[in-house]
């Protein structure tokens, strides 16, 4: 496979580390190697030091295939958005005849890593799904990320009045804020974080590690309690 | 509820239909592709920029092949649909979702916050 090269394996922000995992792309095996999920990019190399690095931009979704009929051992599931070189008996001609809109779809590279360890993949996915959120697709134009917000200038100004605090969007609350106020909004977020959080006990300081462990773990924080006696009240404003 | 924890995510859902789809956490729904390929499971989780976590998933490639997949994360950017459950009252999942991100914002003051910011720009 000539897309293979000798690099040295990542040494930053290493999320997980599979040793003993066999690469495949599209079927064929590239050998057994190590798997580096790193928040810059994923890398695999085989145990003889070649191997390959993938962005996570090109990622488009990765999956964990436990099941065996499907392919027969359980494996994490890439797809790229990426043509890699590779040496297949499928001609172009063949692939235009069985589906004649190949050309105009993006090409995909399928790749799946084998960890010897099945119950790795657990972890394999998770930090994938970490690292890709690290990465936000640059070119996004249907959303409008602008924070222009109309609505909220005008609110601000309605109720601009004595010590009330205006509603800010976030980058016009940012910028208003000093440096030291940034500070003190990073660290009040932290602290936030840990009032629904029981599990991480830093008191009061917001580490790079419980930021990064409690966003991995966002999606499993419970703020019942806060929410509980809230709906009530909701409604009757409703 | 559960909402991001992050001040700039927060704000990016707040302002766009992706929290809509924040609100289908724990249905089961499909979600196409843009390769037209489709995925079919219970949303773990959505982030403010549409990655869409899912668990439990039937999918179809794009040449129709179909296979379980224990988990499956894809990009915002590769979706082209996610199917809104019949059963799901839109107006009310946005709804919900705001106020749990403003719950989150005005953690401090809570009561001061609702009565200054009264919900009808949100009707």
């Amino acid at each position: 496979m000539s897309f293979l090269k000798r690099f040295p394996p990542p040494s930053d922000g290493v999320r997980h580390q599979q040793p003993d995992t066999e690469a495949l792309l599209a079927g064929r095996s590239l050998g057994s190697g190590t798997l580096y999920i790193a928040e810059s990019r994923l890398s695999w190399l085989e145990n003889s030091r070649v191997g390959f690095s993938l962005d996570y931009p090109t990622i488009s979704l990765h999956a964990v295939s436990r099941d065996l009929s499907a392919y027969p051992r359980e494996h994490l599931y890439v797809m790229v958005n990426a043509k890699f070189e590779e040496e297949t008996k499928e001609t172009p001609m063949t692939e235009g005849e069985e589906d004649d809109s190949d050309d105009d779809v993006e090409p995909i590279a399928e790749f799946r890593f084998v960890p010897s360890d099945k119950s790795a993949l657990e972890a394999m996915f998770s930090a994938m799904c970490e690292c890709q959120a690290l990465h936000p697709d640059p070119e996004d134009e249907d959303s409008d990320n602008d924070y222009e917000g109309d609505e909220y200038d005008v609110e601000a100004r309605e109720l601009e009045q004595g010590d009330i605090p205006s509603f800010y969007t976030y980058e016009e609350g940012l910028s208003h804020l000093t440096a030291e106020g940034q500070a003190t909004l990073e660290r009040l977020e932290g602290m936030l974080a840990q009032s629904v959080s029981t599990q991480y006990n830093m008191a009061g300081v917001r580490t790079e590690d419980s930021i990064r462990e409690f966003e991995a773990d966002a999606m499993e924080v419970d703020i019942a309690p806060v929410v509980a006696g809230q709906f009530e009240d909701a409604e009757v404003d409703h | 509820m559960e909402v991001s924890h992050s001040l700039k995510e927060r704000t990016i859902a707040e302002n766009s239909l992706v929290i809509l789809l924040q609100g289908l956490r724990g249905r089961v729904t499909t979600v196409e592709l843009r390769d037209e390929s489709a995925a079919a499971g219970r949303v773990t989780s959505v982030d403010a920029f549409m990655n869409v976590r899912l668990a439990e998933v039937t999918f179809t490639d794009r040449q129709g092949a179909v296979s379980q997949l224990d988990e499956l994360f894809v990009t915002g950017r590769n979706i082209r649909y996610v199917h809104i459950p019949d059963e799901v009252d839109i107006r009310a999942t946005i709804e919900e979702q705001l106020q749990a991100i403003h719950r989150v914002r005005y953690f401090g003051g809570r009561d001061k916050g609702r009565r200054e910011f009264p919900h009808a720009k949100h009707k």
